[in-house]
């Protein structure tokens, strides 16, 4: 099963200190010496806030994704529990972005190289839970108030154990009313 | 109270403070507390997070705090939800508060606040019967002309319900700057030596005057709100300002009415600005001395707490800079009074012996202990300082008993009319700290958040208007104007605009206003009116920005090389 991070809205605090962390995972920390310009800021999540609701939204690593099926590059692909692109393969045509019905991936400027037309190269972007990067999903780790979790088959199959208990104990009450 | 109690607070009365844009840190307690049973009512006119997360969230109008308050104070009384015994055995002048709240029935302040009467009575029961009851209050509070007597009728509660000298309990202000705190305890306020110790007071300056040797004035000085008027419009030639030594501080950003600011800072003789990093009111000074930031510094934070914590040096700064400590002692020196301090630990010692409340907190007891908050006046290891000031209902009066202080409630100084029909408060954003100093300069921050910044406006107000998302608009008081980016939002109210001060381009205090508080001498940053223009030709209005960002950073002399993202 493919894993996937999930925010509590009830804990975030809107403060995208998540997106950043993010940034410095994929570019490195080499971000911090060059010039400010120089590098390009591509968060591979994104603050969500609407009248009562703050929350990250991010890929949701689907075990059948539309955007690996609409990839007429092969450029994504199901790796250790996560679907990730390959920007090298990809071609920039946006057919993922729309396919995506999350709206967890957007285009990106891939910084030093170039496409047709000698203009900065521009890929395809979406949260790959850190795949290959030590530690684990940098958001989970940075989170402040540690509103977001890396749901993994384990955690899912607890929680599901939980719920299934907490609803026999109701079925249980709804028939002894009394007690 | 200390701040890790927040979130063990049966109840916590959240008012005019937004924890999550101004100290995330502190937010984190409020989002354990909601986590761990704790009931929140957050009186804000905004949703914030913490509103958000509340029980109930009082969305008042701007400028009706104590009307607010007052009824809140008036249901809990005629409900028979008071502590009669708190009151009779540790208050005084209850009865005089009484005929001030008698008429601020629910239904009374319910066209002044914009909340529904039953909201206000269930809000009041909820913080009358759930014990303890812990109130924090912020900017939202203390940015009015009418704050101090805000801050008085919060207290009000806390006391009429007994609220106070225990854990999780009490009334705690959430200050605006980091050290806040730390500066009033040091004495940077017009009235005060180090530990609270009044100027005017004989006894008080000859003990200051035998330990630095030196006469010492007998009276107090001059508000720094008052600076500007201080050197333009000061008739008398002795109390005109000529000088005007800046550090740590940025008014020609931070201060109300910038034209004003700019046009005191232009007149005044000499300006010295003390920074570690140019800023606008750098472009006014006539020296600027380059200082080390924090982590190049070591010294003593107060937290809002009153806990002393000390505050470790990373590295070493490199290049010409030195820290502010230094630096004053070399200007002493210099102006023929030497300082001679090896390190930040003898100042502190000075200063402690000189300061009965403070006395006990040596620098091994805060190293040991990790903070200690003051009173502490003993240097034993035994003595830990004091976590609840008021403990047992003890109260630092001289009859040990608390005083009721009610007040009628007033609506702001400006008010919106036909030419500026909305209302204007400044407030914060979490990613940029104060007036970007520091976070404009750092550089994930800067690609979160950027000049112009954004005008928060309530969806409705921008459909009317045809604004959209992220458009330039021109946002105008009878002051001056700025131009910033629209944010429509339904997490604020129409009719009402907010806009963070940190930005060069977007500066909301060229609109605000100079008024203040009459004790507190703070300006009423949180309302003014203004009005909100479209602007037509949007590529004109980017190309402006551009350049106007560009301008700023040349004069001072910022590398552009690259050119700026506007």
């Amino acid at each position: 099963m493919n894993y996937f991070v999930k925010g509590n809205p009830d804990l975030c605090i809107g403060c995208r200190t998540c997106m950043i962390g993010c940034v410095v995972a994929h570019e490195g920390k080499h971000i911090f010496e060059v010039d400010p310009d120089s590098y390009s800021f591509n968060p591979k999540l994104h603050m969500v806030k609407t009248a009562r609701l703050s929350v990250p939204v991010q890929c949701k690593h689907c075990e059948n994704p539309a955007c690996m099926a609409v990839c007429p590059a092969g450029a994504i692909s199901q790796k250790d529990h996560c679907i990730v692109i390959d920007t090298d393969k990809c071609m920039g045509c946006k057919s993922c972005m729309d396919a995506c019905p999350f709206g967890a991936i957007n285009m990106t400027v891939q910084t030093g190289k170039f496409q047709a037309d000698g203009s900065e190269k521009k890929v395809a972007n979406k949260c790959d839970l850190c795949y290959g990067l030590p530690g684990g999903p940098a958001c989970v780790r940075v989170c402040p108030t540690e509103a977001l979790t890396l749901v993994t088959e384990e955690k899912l199959g607890e929680a599901m154990e939980h719920k299934r208990m907490e609803a026999a104990r109701n079925t249980y009450r709804e028939t002894h009313p009394q007690e | 109270m200390g701040i890790p109690e927040i979130e063990d607070a049966g109840c916590l009365l959240c008012f005019g403070y937004n924890g999550a844009d101004s100290h995330p840190i502190v937010a984190r307690r409020i989002v354990r507390g909601k986590q761990k049973g704790m009931k929140i009512i957050c009186a804000d006119p905004r949703v914030t997070e913490t509103a958000r997360i509340s029980d109930i969230h009082l969305q008042l109008k701007g400028g009706s705090n104590l009307a607010l308050v007052n009824a809140m104070a008036n249901v809990i009384w005629n409900e028979g939800l008071a502590d009669t015994r708190f009151i009779e055995e540790h208050t005084k002048g209850f009865d005089e508060f009484l005929k001030v709240i008698e008429k601020y029935t629910p239904e009374y302040a319910e066209p002044i606040t914009h909340i529904p009467a039953d909201e206000i009575r269930r809000a009041a029961r909820m913080y009358a019967t759930t014990k303890p009851a812990m109130i924090l209050y912020g900017m939202g509070v203390c940015q009015f002309t009418q704050a101090v007597d805000v801050v008085k009728g919060l207290a009000n509660l806390a006391l009429m319900t007994g609220n106070f000298g225990g854990p999780s309990m009490g009334i705690g202000p959430v200050r605006g700057q980091n050290n806040v705190q730390g500066a009033c305890d040091m004495g940077a306020l017009p009235n005060s030596y180090p530990g609270y110790q009044n100027v005017t007071v004989p006894e008080i300056r000859e003990k200051f005057e035998k330990a630095w040797g030196v006469p010492l004035s007998d009276q107090v000085g001059c508000p720094i709100t008052h600076v500007p008027h201080r050197i333009l419009h000061e008739k008398d030639e002795k109390k005109r300002i000529h000088a005007y030594y800046i550090f740590g501080e940025d008014p020609a950003q931070s201060d109300p009415d910038l034209a004003e600011v700019r046009e005191a800072l232009d007149k005044c003789d000499f300006v010295v600005m003390q920074d570690i990093y140019m800023n606008k009111t750098g472009l006014y000074a006539d020296v600027i001395l380059p200082a080390t930031a924090w982590g190049e510094n070591e010294g003593i934070y107060t937290c809002a707490d009153r806990g002393f914590q000390r505050v470790r040096k990373l590295i070493e700064p490199e290049g010409d800079m030195r820290p502010d400590w230094k630096i004053i002692a070399d200007i002493s020196t210099a102006m023929g009074y030497p300082m001679n301090y090896r390190n930040t630990e003898e100042i502190w010692n000075e200063m402690i012996d000189l300061c009965p409340s403070f006395t006990g907190a040596t620098y091994e007891k805060i190293e040991k202990y990790g903070g200690v908050q003051w009173p502490c006046r003993d240097k034993s290891m035994e003595d830990r300082g004091t976590p609840y000031l008021h403990k047992d209902g003890i109260f630092a009066t001289k009859d040990h008993k608390a005083l009721f202080y009610g007040t009628d409630w007033h609506p702001p100084v400006e008010l919106e009319n036909d030419q500026y029909p909305m209302t204007l408060s400044t407030v914060r954003e979490v990613g940029h700290y104060s007036v970007r100093t520091m976070t404009g300069n750092c550089r994930t921050l800067r690609n979160l958040e950027d000049e112009p910044g954004w005008v928060q406006m309530n969806t409705q107000d921008c459909e009317k208007m045809r604004l959209k998302k992220g458009e330039l608009v021109k946002i105008l008081s009878k002051r001056g104007y700025c131009i910033t980016r629209c944010l429509p939002t339904d997490r604020v109210k129409p009719g009402a605009t907010y806009m963070t001060y940190q930005w060069w381009i977007g500066a909301c205090n060229e609109l605000t206003t100079a008024k203040l508080d009459p004790i507190s001498n703070t300006p009423e940053y949180k309302y003014c009116a203004c009005r909100v223009e479209k602007i037509q030709d949007q590529e004109w209005a980017e190309r402006h920005v551009r350049e106007l960002y560009d301008d700023i950073r040349a004069q001072m002399g910022i590398d552009t090389g690259k050119g700026a993202e506007a």
